[in-house]
């Protein structure tokens, strides 16, 4: 029998790996979407370029989440998730940006 | 990942796999003993499996199993407005042939929807929108959405064909609750919480998402298990096998089901991607995506506040309109007509082709000028992008599917409602199989302290959360379908006049379904009893075989007079009612106490069950 402090931390980092699987995975997902169709728009109408992001976008919510509890720790979880949106969100943000800029 | 560590960090979950699959594995045992990465993933998307499932079950198998009911939307409204059958009465044959000719555009159609229009303004002239639905095979009434003011509320009226007058139903919401229960979790008439709901409801269809593909990739012999059942295998056995069974079937099914189930509501649940492409300087224009997404016009959508005034329609050129519209569809049918202003204040007319023409969701639509006729526009989405998630969108609804392709639909349902179940008795026979696999001189092994005893000694009483996992799966497997039943018995028993019926025969539904929580609670948690399944399975049993005891005593149309006729849209719902009734019925047998205390006592080698988690080899329906 695990001590009851080993037994408190894994339940933590669980909830921990729920919360980015979640969390972290729908935010990696909502970047996928908004990169992928300001992408995809440039080559197609905009509403199908959202929606094939769209539609891509839950398998990517999905392989988010099973990363989520197969990356090592808990840490991983988050960094493997929140890392990539956050790119993605920058890259669906930059064409804003450089307009800001000029 | 590195396959050189021997001992896992304490928070990974794959040593939660171990626990959760293993079936005597003890919970100390929290290394895998193979610590390679095949295994390691697999067990990973094991653990993701069970604990995704569990979470949401409830959820999910109440929210399948009224979608599957759902399919029968049209059938439930009609049956639970029995004053519609009156217009039957007179002469079948000659309804019927007047349902089939309306939608077939002809002059039947044309007299059918003049009629109903003129009736319609005889009753409210000054109506500034209505919404005419043609009657077909599965709904023999005129229904007629009507408004006359710019952005309030629908009525609805229902009409007979024939005569074009308006048939008074009584106040109920039919097919439509188990329809918005499914996916926005409607508790009453008027909507309110809908989109909590919606979004309670998306997350749960995500987390389906996410145990089917996990499940997926659990199952190593996803093709031998196709043929695999083993009933008379130990419980925990036959379970797993009813769940792979099941699962596996119509697993594209459930795929499909669920992955368009998040398309339909995208717009809400990851609206980011028009939130980056429809950004403009005013803000986010969903609006013109909304248009494009159905081939409409943006500057052609009407966006009125709730007092913003609208002028009465003017007359109508019904006849041009009717007869354009059947020659540009090539003699299609014509499942609904609309009539509004259109953002200018031009009045309108947009014909909407049948559902059942074709598998794409929505219908293409052709727009008039209301009072000349004239040809104006055609609203279909044309990209392959919007054209695939109109098929999934149509794969979901099922509007295209005649009777068999409806009914094999309806079992598919009935199969996913039955993964859905067989998986939450699942993790509650494990459970339970793994406190058996513990050897009885160890008691200080419980997890929360109780002592264990002697497995068969006598009713092992299993741990708080486990007791409560098993009160809510009876409260949801078997009591949602006791819920549902007399749900459709209160549209019989309430007395048609009183106010707010429709509400009425929903306080009933939850009462019912709240009644057997409490009595769930009280076998599984408080005193754990066998009682606890079968008497709310036999109840939902004696309901739904009462309903058409119900019906023949309290209507007109009942098996006596549907059956000989050969209105099948009426009898089919009263035999089905008897089938399910009946299989109820045989569950609850299968289950009473005496018999499963006699059987676990002859198969006292194998360790069966434990507690008041029953031991059916087959499963519910």
């Amino acid at each position: 029998m695990r001590a009851a402090r080993a037994d408190w931390r894994y339940r933590l980092a669980i909830a921990s790996r729920a919360l980015a699987a979640a969390g972290g995975g729908y935010a990696l997902a909502a970047g996928f979407t908004a990169a992928l169709s300001l992408l995809l728009a440039q080559t197609m109408p905009r509403v199908e370029a959202v929606l094939t992001a769209t539609m891509l976008a839950w398998l990517m919510y999905a392989i988010a989440a099973g990363w989520a509890f197969y990356a090592r720790t808990a840490w991983g979880a988050w960094g493997g998730t929140l890392l990539p949106a956050l790119v993605l969100g920058a890259c669906a943000m930059a064409p804003q940006w450089m307009k800001a800029a000029t | 990942m590195n396959t050189t560590t021997v001992l896992p960090p304490p928070d990974a979950p794959r040593g939660a796999a171990a626990v959760a699959t293993g079936t005597a594995t003890q919970r100390s045992a929290k290394i895998p003993k193979t610590p390679n990465d095949r295994e390691g993933f697999r067990q990973a998307m094991a653990w993701l499996h069970t604990w995704a499932g569990l979470i949401l079950g409830w959820l999910l198998f109440a929210i399948f199993l009224t979608g599957t009911l759902s399919f029968f939307r049209s059938e439930f409204n009609l049956w639970m407005r029995p004053e519609l059958h009156s217009m039957l009465r007179a002469d079948t044959a000659q309804a019927h042939q007047v349902a089939q000719a309306a939608t077939n555009a002809g002059s039947a159609g044309l007299q059918v929807a003049q009629k109903s229009i003129d009736a319609l303004m005889r009753k409210v002239p000054d109506v500034t929108q209505w919404i005419l639905h043609l009657p077909d095979e599965r709904d023999p009434a005129v229904n007629i959405l009507w408004r006359d003011t710019g952005n309030g509320r629908f009525e609805t009226l229902r009409m007979d064909p024939q005569t074009g007058e308006a048939i008074d139903t009584r106040q109920t919401m039919g097919g439509d609750f188990f329809y918005r229960f499914h996916f926005e979790l409607r508790t009453a008439q008027k909507g309110r919480w809908t989109i909590e709901g919606r979004w309670v409801v998306g997350v749960a269809t995500m987390l389906m998402f996410i145990a089917l593909i996990t499940g997926v990739i659990t199952h190593r012999r996803i093709f031998k298990d196709f043929f695999t059942f083993r009933p008379t295998k130990s419980g925990q056995r036959a379970w797993l096998d009813a769940h792979n069974v099941s699962g596996v079937l119509v697993l594209p099914f459930y795929l499909m089901i669920t992955f368009s189930g998040l398309m339909i509501f995208h717009t809400l649940y990851m609206p980011a991607g028009i939130a980056a492409t429809y950004k403009s300087e005013k803000g986010v224009d969903s609006n013109a995506y909304f248009a494009e997404l159905q081939g409409e016009k943006a500057e052609q959508r009407v966006r009125r506040g709730p007092g913003d005034k609208v002028a009465p329609l003017p007359a109508i050129a019904l006849k041009p309109i009717l007869n354009e519209a059947r020659t540009r569809w090539d003699n299609g049918r014509i499942g609904s007509v609309q009539a509004r202003r259109d953002a200018k204040g031009r009045a309108v007319v947009e014909v909407t082709r049948h559902e059942g023409d074709r598998l794409q969701y929505r219908p293409p639509r052709l727009l008039f000028d209301a009072t000349t006729g004239q040809w104006l526009d055609q609203a279909d989405p044309t990209g392959p992008a919007a054209k695939t998630y109109g098929v999934l969108y149509g794969l979901h609804m099922a509007r295209f599917a005649d009777v068999g392709l409806r009914w094999a639909l309806f079992g598919f349902g009935v199969l996913g409602s039955l993964m859905i179940a067989t998986g939450m008795v699942l993790w509650s026979v494990k459970r339970g199989a793994k406190h058996l696999g513990k050897s009885p001189s160890q008691p200080q092994m419980q997890p929360d302290g109780s002592a264990a005893t002697a497995p068969l000694a006598k009713p092992f009483k299993a741990p708080f959360g486990e007791r409560l996992v098993t009160g809510i799966n009876i409260a949801t497997l078997a009591g949602l379908p006791l819920a549902c039943g007399v749900y459709v018995a209160s549209n019989r028993l309430i007395p048609v006049g009183i106010d707010g019926r429709a509400d009425v025969e929903l306080a009933w539904f939850f009462s019912a379904w709240g009644l057997t929580l409490l009595w769930a609670l009280a076998c599984a948690v408080v005193r754990p009893s066998r009682m606890g399944w079968s008497v709310p399975l036999g109840a939902a049993g004696l309901v739904w075989a009462a309903l058409p005891v119900l019906n023949a005593i309290t209507t007109h149309a009942h098996l006596g007079i549907t059956l000989p006729a050969g209105q099948w849209a009426w009898a089919g719902m009263d035999l089905a009612f008897l089938v399910n009734g009946a299989v109820f019925g045989w569950l609850s047998w299968r289950l009473r106490p005496g018999r499963v205390r006699r059987a676990s006592a002859g198969a006292a080698k194998a360790p069966r069950q434990v507690g008041p988690t029953p031991d059916v080899s087959a499963s519910r329906a």
